[in-house]
């Protein structure tokens, strides 16, 4: 979800990425499925007021075996905004093959990893076995929670000049359990720890529907 | 009047000369009166020649030695021959092939005949109508390996070229490797140059798709013959640096156990891109050497992308005339670079090549037109792209729905892989397949006969009905019709019905209380899914219609017993064998999350009759089942049992409470 901009800033391209282990992917989750919508808030409160987004995000992709997943996600009560923001987005799932917890971009040290991630209560487990070794020997292929790390890339439906940033990006806990979403948005140059909170969305459905396509 | 038959016989001279002068270009006429009179000449000439020599060695002779061959064989490469000059032609080659085996004009006492026989026969083995020559017979064995140990280096060439002619299956490979070819061959590299790519064909023939040659190959005098295809790569000829490339990579291709070398396959890509450059026959073949040696290998992709593979290759697409082997060439190599590496496609994006790939599709090569629906395809393969609605142009979108009309089927099977990635765009882009009768054209070819065309039809309606908006649901459905979606549900090809019914959940999700058309007739497409979920052995064709009979189960409170009348049918008991049990057990975890969504739809809390449901999962055995399956291995099973089980805790808490 875009932010007001604050100060532009560029994001460092170095590599986050760690192909040398051989851990199992995450496991696959029904809920985090192509076509699934999830929605709820995201705080972007300051010290002059308290605010909250509404947003809904979908899932356009996801591969587990190169620990990617896509899609877009819409804020819809933006101040100074005609019509709802939509983003496109693109995630780094944390499987110890692709990714590793550590961002090694986006302007994030490896403390400022630590500290969002240790939000998570679900993270707390975690933590020793990543002190020790960077998390290099952690096996979360069968762990009920899936971290990743969300970076918008582009605006689907509005220009970039429309007075919003995409410069962070989002620490991402997911439940399998019920599909719920938590995330921290990262940007040194906005207001820290805003957090995201979505639910797993049915609409006015009766139930859990599941839509795919097959690429060829 | 009446003439003696002896007038009519031509002179072998004289005939020769007819072969030149009756026009021994049959481009040359160029369409108009006098080129075909010419053609109808040299067919005649032809065909005389080859009256002449059938059973008549002296003739054969006499004929190569006045160099007839190179005239004939010259007819048969042309491009503007007629079927009835390709006929005279090939069938007098053959004629002076057979023969050959004697070895009487190969073993001349004079040298000019033997290098004027080596010559001939090397261009009629060299024509791919000329007949194979039978090596696993001994005689032709043996007299293969005495050619090939001749001092005549036309004939140790003539040799090669035979192999690589009529080496094609296992057997020949074996012979041959085992008659100690592979050992002369590879002497033989260090010849003359003609020899020597000759020897590197052969060589490649021998070796290709056969492991057990190519590791003979490989450790052939302690690694020294594998060692000298290495040296070839960088050899001064042009055409010598290709041949050895294919070469390896047919070794490779055959023994990966062995040919793991990065650098070397490094260095190959590097050669292979600087002979995109050469005119002529090596430069028409690089791109798909290059494809062949990166096909399927995102670590060689990726190498191959940082030397700027990517843009050499688009600086190609813009030229013109551009040979239709190379274009096609170019597009099957952009194609594989496009096939993993999202890096690959973004870089092809911003190249700004797609009006050039999208004038490709309308070539009149029917291999190129098929090589662009195949980059086209690949390249839409890209999330990003689809989801920004990026490359999506409808003159792309236009132009691939008419080639769903082409007369081709290789093209038509193309453009519908390409229309099935491109029919993915999650932006309003959708509405051209409808604008420009894409829809219609893709539900008359889900009805062909022919099953391919009818799976890659359904998988594009399947791809095209994800996510897309009620109304255009609405219309694909009632175009198809539901008698229509039900008979592809029940096609013989499982692969077919497993696209129907990822087509049927696609529709029903999203789409609310307004599908009643969908369940009109009495539910008889639950029937349908239901028949195949009690016969099928297929997993996908049960995961998909578990999947389907899930949406449904969500749509509302009168289908959610609907489908718990397919579930459980009123008249079970508890001896009656359920689809829906058989799943819970199977091994395939995809299959049982299915089946537990399904459940979870029916016990969805909120629901009028959910306690009444449970009380019937309860009674034909399902909650026992779960109870036994709430450790089980697959975490997402675990959780969704566990799911399962809250849920009808909290339904009948909620009534004792009531």
């Amino acid at each position: 979800m875009p932010v007001r901009v604050v100060e532009s800033s560029s994001p460092s391209q170095s590599s986050g990425q760690d192909p040398n282990s051989g851990h199992a992917s995450p496991p696959s989750c029904s809920l985090l499925s192509v076509g699934r919508c999830f929605a709820g808030t995201q705080n972007v409160s300051s010290f002059q007021k308290d605010e909250a987004w509404k947003v809904n995000v979908r899932i356009h992709g996801c591969d587990l075996e190169h620990g990617y997943l896509c899609g877009t996600m819409e804020a819809l009560n933006v101040p100074l905004a005609d019509t709802p923001v939509v983003t496109f987005w693109e995630g780094e799932i944390v499987d110890a093959k692709n990714y590793t917890f550590f961002t090694g971009k986006w302007e994030a040290t490896p403390e400022d990893d630590i500290k969002h991630w240790s939000k998570f209560q679900s993270f707390t487990p975690l933590l020793s076995q990543i002190e020790a070794d960077g998390g290099k020997s952690l096996d979360l292929s069968n762990y009920p929670y899936i971290f990743m790390r969300w970076k918008e890339q582009y605006f689907v439906n509005v220009g970039i000049d429309c007075g919003l940033t995409i410069a962070g990006f989002y620490y991402v806990c997911f439940s399998c359990s019920d599909g719920s979403i938590s995330g921290f948005y990262y940007d040194p140059n906005s207001s820290p720890f805003q957090k995201l909170e979505l639910k797993c969305s049915n609409g006015q459905q009766l139930g859990f529907t599941f839509s795919s396509y097959e690429l060829q | 009047m009446p003439t003696s038959s002896a007038a009519i016989i031509s002179r072998p001279e004289e005939l020769t000369e007819r072969l030149s002068s009756g026009g021994g270009t049959p481009t040359g006429g160029g369409g108009d009166g006098g080129g075909e009179e010419e053609e109808a000449a040299l067919v005649r000439a032809i065909r005389e020649v080859k009256n002449q020599i059938i059973g008549n060695k002296t003739k054969k002779l006499l004929y190569l030695e006045l160099g007839a061959v190179p005239k004939i064989a010259a007819a048969l490469v042309s491009p503007a021959a007629s079927a009835a000059l390709l006929v005279q032609a090939a069938a007098a080659v053959g004629s002076f092939a057979c023969g050959v085996e004697d070895g009487r004009l190969l073993s001349h006492p004079e040298e000019k005949v033997v290098d004027a026989a080596a010559r001939s026969l090397k261009m009629i083995f060299q024509s791919t109508v000329a007949p194979k020559y039978d090596v696993l017979q001994e005689k032709n064995m043996n007299f293969l390996l005495s050619l090939l140990n001749s001092e005549n280096e036309n004939v140790t060439e003539l040799a090669a070229t035979i192999i690589t002619h009529s080496c094609q299956r296992n057997a020949e490979q074996m012979a041959l490797a085992d008659a100690g070819v592979l050992q002369r061959l590879t002497s033989l590299l260090g010849g003359f140059l003609n020899q020597r790519d000759a020897c590197l064909q052969s060589i490649t023939a021998i070796v290709k798709n056969n492991s057990k040659v190519a590791s003979k190959f490989v450790i052939m005098a302690n690694g020294k013959a594998f060692n000298s295809l290495v040296e070839l790569m960088k050899d001064r000829n042009p055409r010598t640096r290709l041949l050895a490339c294919v070469c390896l990579i047919a070794i490779g291709n055959s023994y990966p156990y062995f040919f793991r070398d990065i650098q070397t396959k490094t260095k190959m890509i590097l050669i292979l891109l600087e002979l995109l450059e050469e005119h002529g026959r090596v430069g028409d073949e690089a791109p798909s050497v290059l494809t062949n040696l990166i096909a399927d290998n995102e670590e060689l992709h990726k190498q191959a992308v940082s030397n700027n593979a990517v843009e050499k290759l688009c600086n190609f697409l813009g030229k013109s005339p551009i040979e239709a082997r190379r274009l096609e060439g170019v597009l099957l190599a952009l194609a594989e670079l496009c096939s993993k590496l999202e890096n690959s496609r973004s870089l092809l994006m911003s190249l700004q090549v797609s009006h050039l790939i999208v004038d490709a599709l309308k070539h009149d090569n029917a291999d190129v037109r098929v090589a662009a629906c195949t980059c086209i395809k690949n390249i839409f393969r890209s999330l990003k792209n689809l989801s920004a609605g990026n490359f999506s142009s409808d003159s792309i979108v236009v132009t691939l729905i008419q080639l769903l009309h082409d007369r081709c089927t290789s093209v038509q099977f193309a453009a519908l892989g390409a229309i099935c990635n491109v029919s993915v765009n999650f932006t309003t882009r959708k509405s051209s397949f409808f604008q420009y009768g894409g829809v219609s054209q893709l539900i008359q070819l889900s009805k062909s006969m022919d099953s391919i065309l009818r799976l890659k039809s359904v998988s594009a309606l399947r791809n095209l009905m994800f996510l897309l908006d009620r109304k255009d649901k609405d219309n694909i459905l009632i175009e198809l019709s539901v008698p229509m979606l039900m008979s592809l549900i029940c096609d013989d090809e499982h692969l077919i019905q497993e696209q129907a019914l990822t087509l049927v959940g696609n529709f029903v999700d999203g789409c609310g209380d307004s599908i009643k058309h969908l369940f009109a007739e009495d539910n008889e497409i639950l029937n349908v899914i239901s028949r195949q979920l009690c016969n099928s052995c297929a997993p996908g064709v049960c995961i998909q219609g578990m999947f389907a009979l899930s949406n449904i189960a969500a749509v509302n409170e009168s289908l959610k017993a609907a489908v718990m009348n397919c579930v459980i049918p009123p008249e079970t008991d508890n001896s009656t064998p359920l689809f829906i049990l058989k799943f819970l057990q199977n091994k395939d975890k995809s299959l049982r999350v299915a089946s537990l969504w399904c459940i979870l739809n029916l016990v969805y809390p909120g629901c009028e009759s959910s306690s009444s449901r449970i009380a019937r999962l309860k009674d034909v055995g399902i909650i026992s089942q779960l109870n036994t399956m709430v450790n089980d291995p697959c975490l997402d099973c675990k959780l969704r049992v566990r799911m399962v089980l809250e849920k009808c805790l909290d339904i009948k808490n909620s009534q004792n409470d009531q």
